[in-house]
């Protein structure tokens, strides 16, 4: 196989454009002077005005090199937000990150790395990018309408200089083999156009493809409108999380004073949120309990009743990782889960404190927890930590060894005086603030459900009831959600429309053939610059139907002389 | 519903099955490369005497026997050369008899000679073996077998294999089956040996028919990008072999200069990523739909997200640098290939190394 | 022939998105809250939310129906004993109880997330003796918040006689603050 360059179509029919009248390749959408210009950005620089370097300006944003640059920006933007931790995703380990860069941190927040795709720079790059798209897009719409309106160029005289080509003779007269030619064509829902009357020679002229413009432009659109959906979401929709413990007393009404963390976008107020509620019946996690994924979850199932608002009837439904709960405008899902041992906690005055006490999972594989518990009443507090199976190893470590509860223990640190709990200041429920009281005698006491620990001198008990156990649900309103998926699919549609689509030229001409008999037909094609290939069978096969039409039928031809070739055709000819 | 410890185990033994064949399979593609049917014959021919062969060609009947010498190791059908088309392009020799289609694949392949042939049949025979393996994990795990890295990886390879078995095929790439063929190998070895996980059941996250869905997508435009790759480090190499020795500056090779050229190689890669983008395009699509089912919202920028986004852009890029002036060729290569070692950082650094929500790698 | 002069349209798409921004940018920062003065609403009167209706039980098990209040201005407050600032102003509020009870205003608290023992043994310390809903599910918070914007706790309502908000503190409340909702909301003209 020779190794020749090909297809010469890139570089060759820009110059043969000269070659040809210049018409068979004329502008596919741009011409070969745009293409040149949006390659380099305009190789002129700026005239002298401020129009001028707004015009030059505007040229250089929209230009496909500038679209590079920014994609790769966008690309190269994007990175330290997947390797830093990120404050939208995970607050905590930013927070840690500083205890452990003290240094370098300031100067990567001062850079906004902390929250990479909600910094300014970042939105400067894709603005910008949708500004150079739209830019190139919204012209290139003006043009396609108007190209839509044009019908083909003119057959160029010498086809044989076109990236395909082949001709061959036939024994039809020229005007009954373009006819012929033009049939095919036009079966194969090619636009034909025919000489006109004051045009010479027989010949025809066919386009097709025009869907791949169609489907670019669809395509890039559509991105536009994702990115307009993403900022329908961010301005009226919101996230919220609330932990919600087992128990019909512990139910919750989806309301901002109530929930855990509350995440509006710019534009939406508490009265926006959907006023149903719900209450956690019965939570259940199924774990593998042999085998080498020991302790791996296997199965989450949340049942709740829920209201869609006041008054509405109740509904049943069981939320899992993967089924969120649909109601109203909201989704709520599955997020996470945990224990809350109940305890009661009696003061000198009597009963300060009942209540199931959320502990939160410090280790999600065997759900060992810590929590507090916090009985102002009594001037009471306790630090505790919950072990589902508690297991006492042979070095007097107490663990926790599976995430069910099969044999579940708290082990608590007590406190007695001010938990500092009547000021001014909140203070988060999952802390005590031990700073004004002073730690009880014993050494973590540790309780299995139904304990009691008498507290020395006359401070009180504790009372480990029983445990029950908490979901973390969070509840989410995207106006944007549905709108992104469409223009996504959208998106799509048009990648797929303009990747497989080619737009294509195919010119038939045909000449009187040698002594007036018959015609040597002609057959070339071109197709874009940059089209991935593939043209070159479709135009074979394309060539060979048309030959089937107004080919030769006898032997006594004028190809190059190979005594060999047996004609298909010729069954006839050649004896019975 | 528990693994099936029987059919897992017949699905390792298919998979080790398939990588010998592959290997056997790259041996015989060697050995075409080094001892095949010359190609190229006609290299520095004049003008002429192709435009004679090209009248040649068009004048038989079939073209395939012409194929059989012009064509051998073409790799796109139909090219400048004449290939099987018989319709030949940019053709100053006059007329030809009547137009041909395009030949058959399969007597091309017969006529490239034994090497191509054992080659060619061993390749489809892993990919047959392979394909098992990839099924009989599924049936094991009752779920589709890309739930871990290791699924995910054979996977991989496996569309891979199918796709350089379906251009190899189509466009009559044998001359490219050492390093698609080799890759492979070195892909799916590892992971066999590194990476390989026993077949267990999912974490609840992952129990969605999602999972076939925006899996299978992204683990079919992978193997895709895959076969790019290969394809596009082929090119690098021969582009720059190829102008240093037209510069002088290098002794022509005869191993190198079996390598198709430069173009060819350009126009396959286009083809593969044009194939794989919006395969991608749909994964992260599907992916998104999924993330917002299952925690919560459609885009989060969780590590994994991102670098698919990334990847996505880079690919992107690659694109619009082909339809650009200047930034062809090379560059545009370099571009697809930084959208490669993008999709196997995403992979194998980002997956493992960082904290996430797409942490379900299974690798100990 | 539909022929448009490519800088005609290139300048008006440059236009179009440039517009575009401004308007979102202008949306995103301006942001209306309605009229709060630090972290008092107040609504003149004719301009009133109703306060919505409901019934509940109170944290020792009687029954509370709130329209039975209709006809008296009520101060509504919206606490939890493992609230430090509820804990906090629950003293101002006994002393306004003291004060302003005997004149016929009536203070109800509405106990959210919380249980009846923590919540009783917290009153009987602090030595309140106004009642509380026990609204451990917030079902009473919620269907005040579809009146006016609760956004946290603490927050104080006051409720005037034909039973529509006179005005709302967000965060604990002041002597000086209470009593001018109250004036406010005697004002029902």
């Amino acid at each position: 196989m020779t190794d020749v360059h090909a297809p010469t179509s890139k570089v060759e029919s820009k110059t043969e454009a000269a070659d040809l009248e210049g018409e068979a390749t004329r502008a596919f959408g741009t011409g070969p002077a745009e293409l040149a210009e949006s390659g380099s950005g305009g190789t002129t620089g700026p005239s002298g005005t401020g129009a001028g370097w707004g015009r030059w300006a505007w040229r250089q944003l929209t230009s496909m090199r500038t679209a590079l640059i920014l994609l790769f920006l966008l690309a190269l933007g994007s990175v330290p937000g997947s390797i830093l931790p990120q404050e939208g995703a995970d607050p905590a380990s930013v927070t840690q990150y500083f205890t452990s860069h003290p240094t370098l941190a300031p100067w990567l927040n001062r850079l906004g790395l902390f929250n990479v795709f909600a910094a300014p720079w970042f939105a400067a790059i894709y603005l910008l990018l949708f500004a150079s798209l739209i830019g190139c897009v919204v012209p290139r719409t003006f043009k396609l309408v108007g190209s839509a309106r044009t019908p083909p160029p003119r057959a160029p005289r010498n086809l044989a200089r076109l990236p395909q080509s082949v001709s061959y003779p036939s024994a039809l007269t020229p005007g009954a083999a373009v006819d012929a030619a033009a049939s095919v064509l036009g079966g194969q829902r090619f636009r034909l156009r025919r000489p006109a009357a004051g045009d010479s020679g027989q010949w025809v002229a066919a386009e097709k493809g025009y869907l791949r413009e169609v489907g670019n432009l669809l395509f890039h659109l559509s991105l536009l409108g994702v990115l307009v959906s993403i900022a329908l979401g961010g301005l009226f929709g919101y996230k919220a999380d609330q932990l919600v413990v087992q128990g019909p007393a512990n139910g919750f009404s989806d309301t901002a004073a109530a929930l855990n963390e509350f995440h509006p976008g710019r534009l939406v107020t508490e009265s926006d949120l959907a006023p149903f509620s719900l209450t956690l019946d019965n939570f259940t996690a199924s774990y593998v309990d042999s085998g080498q994924n020991i302790g791996q979850p296997a199965a989450f199932n949340a049942n709740v009743t829920y209201h869609a608002s006041p008054g509405s009837p109740a509904k049943n439904y069981d939320i899992q990782v993967n089924h969120p709960l649909s109601v109203d405008s909201v989704k709520v899902y599955l997020i996470g889960h945990g224990y809350a041992p109940v305890f009661t906690v009696t003061g000198p005055d009597g009963a300060a404190y009942n209540e199931a006490t959320p502990f939160i999972p410090a280790n999600s594989n065997t759900m060992l927890s810590d929590g507090v518990v916090k009985a102002p009443s009594a001037s009471l507090g306790f630090i505790g930590v919950f072990l589902p199976t508690a297991y006492l190893t042979t070095d007097g470590t107490l663990e926790s060894i599976f995430p069910a509860a099969n044999n579940p223990m708290v082990s608590l640190i007590g406190y007695s005086g001010n938990l500092g709990m009547n000021s001014d200041v909140p203070q988060s429920v999952y802390q005590l603030d031990t700073s004004q009281m002073t730690k009880i005698s014993g050494s973590p006491h540790l309780m299995a459900p139904g304990q009691t620990w008498k507290l020395p001198g006359k401070l009180g008990s504790i009372t480990y009831v029983g445990t029950e156990q908490w979901v973390s649900l969070e509840i989410t309103h995207d106006p944007g959600q549905i709108p992104a998926l469409v223009c996504g699919m959208l998106a799509l549609a048009g990648l797929l429309l303009s990747f497989f689509v080619r737009r294509r030229r195919v010119f038939v001409r045909a000449e009187p053939g040698p002594g007036g008999v018959g015609s040597i037909v002609t057959v070339g094609g071109l197709t874009r610059t940059d089209a991935s290939g593939g043209f070159e069978d479709e135009f074979a096969t394309l060539a060979a139907d048309i030959a089937d039409v107004s080919a030769v039928d006898s032997a006594a031809d004028v190809s190059a002389a190979d005594p060999n070739q047996p004609e298909p055709n010729n069954q006839s000819e050649t004896g019975a | 519903m528990s693994v099936n410890a029987g059919l897992a185990h017949v699905s390792t033994d298919f998979m080790i099955a398939a990588l010998l064949i592959y290997s056997l399979a790259l041996l015989a593609f060697a050995g075409d490369y080094a001892f095949g049917r010359p190609r190229r014959k006609a290299a520095a021919a004049p003008v002429a005497e192709r435009a004679a062969q090209l009248a040649a060609v068009g004048a038989a009947s079939a073209g395939a026997a012409s194929a059989g010498t012009v064509s051998a190791g073409t790799v796109s059908a139909g090219t400048v050369s004449g290939g099987a088309a018989g319709a030949g392009s940019a053709n100053p020799a006059g007329p030809v008899a009547r137009p041909e289609r395009p030949a058959g694949a399969f007597r091309a392949i017969k006529d490239a000679g034994p090497w191509v042939v054992a080659a060619a049949s061993l390749s489809w025979l892993g990919i047959l073996a392979h394909v098992v393996a990839v099924t009989t994990r599924g049936f094991a795990v009752h779920r589709a077998p890309w739930g871990d890295m290791y699924e995910f990886i054979t996977a991989l390879t496996c569309v891979a294999a199918l796709f350089f078995g379906y251009i190899l095929i189509k466009y009559r790439a044998w001359a490219l089956g050492v390093f698609v063929m080799g890759a492979i190998v070195i892909a799916l070895g590892l992971a066999e040996t590194l990476i390989y996980t026993p077949a267990g059941p999912l974490v609840p996250a992952l129990q969605s028919y999602w999972l076939s869905i925006h899996v299978t997508a992204m683990t079919l435009s992978s193997g895709i990008f895959f076969v790019a790759a290969v394809l596009g480090i082929m090119y690098l190499v021969t582009e720059r072999y190829r102008k240093r020795v037209a510069a002088g500056k290098a002794e022509a090779n005869p191993l190198l200069d079996r390598i198709p050229s430069a173009s060819q190689l350009d126009k396959l890669t286009y083809r593969a990523v044009v194939f794989g983008f919006p395969i991608w395009t749909f994964g992260v699509m599907a992916g998104a739909i999924w993330a917002d089912q299952a925690w919560g919202r459609y885009w989060g920028w969780d590590p994994v997200e991102t670098w698919a986004f990334i990847t996505w852009v880079i690919y992107a890029a690659y694109l619009h640098a082909r339809a650009t002036g200047g930034w062809r060729g090379v560059r545009a290569h370099y571009i697809q290939l930084l959208g490669f070692a993008s999709l196997l950082t995403n992979i194998f650094v980002i997956q493992i190394f960082v904290t996430g929500l797409h942490s379900y790698a299974g690798v100990q | 022939m539909f022929k448009v002069k490519r800088r005609t349209v290139v300048t008006t798409g440059a236009g179009a998105f440039v517009l575009l921004v401004a308007a979102l940018v202008v949306t995103v920062v301006t942001q209306g809250k309605g009229d709060a003065a630090g972290n008092m609403l107040t609504y003149p009167a004719g301009q009133r939310p109703a306060a919505p209706e409901f019934t509940a039980t109170s944290l020792t098990g009687t029954p509370i129906n709130f329209a039975s209040y209709r006809g008296k201005i009520v101060v509504l407050n919206v606490w939890g004993s493992w609230c430090p600032p509820c804990r906090n102003e629950s003293q101002t509020l006994k002393y306004l109880d003291e004060q302003y009870g005997p004149e016929g205003v009536a203070f109800l608290g509405d106990d959210v997330q919380d249980t009846p023992t923590n919540a009783l043994s917290f009153l009987h310390g602090a030595d309140i003796t106004y009642p509380s809903v026990n609204d451990s599910n917030e079902a009473v918070l919620q269907r005040l918040s579809l009146a006016v914007p609760i956004s946290a706790t603490p927050t104080t309502l006051v409720i005037d006689k034909t039973g529509h908000i006179a005005g709302m503190i967000l965060g604990a409340v002041t002597y000086p603050q209470v009593t001018t909702l109250i004036q406010d909301a005697g004002v029902t003209q």
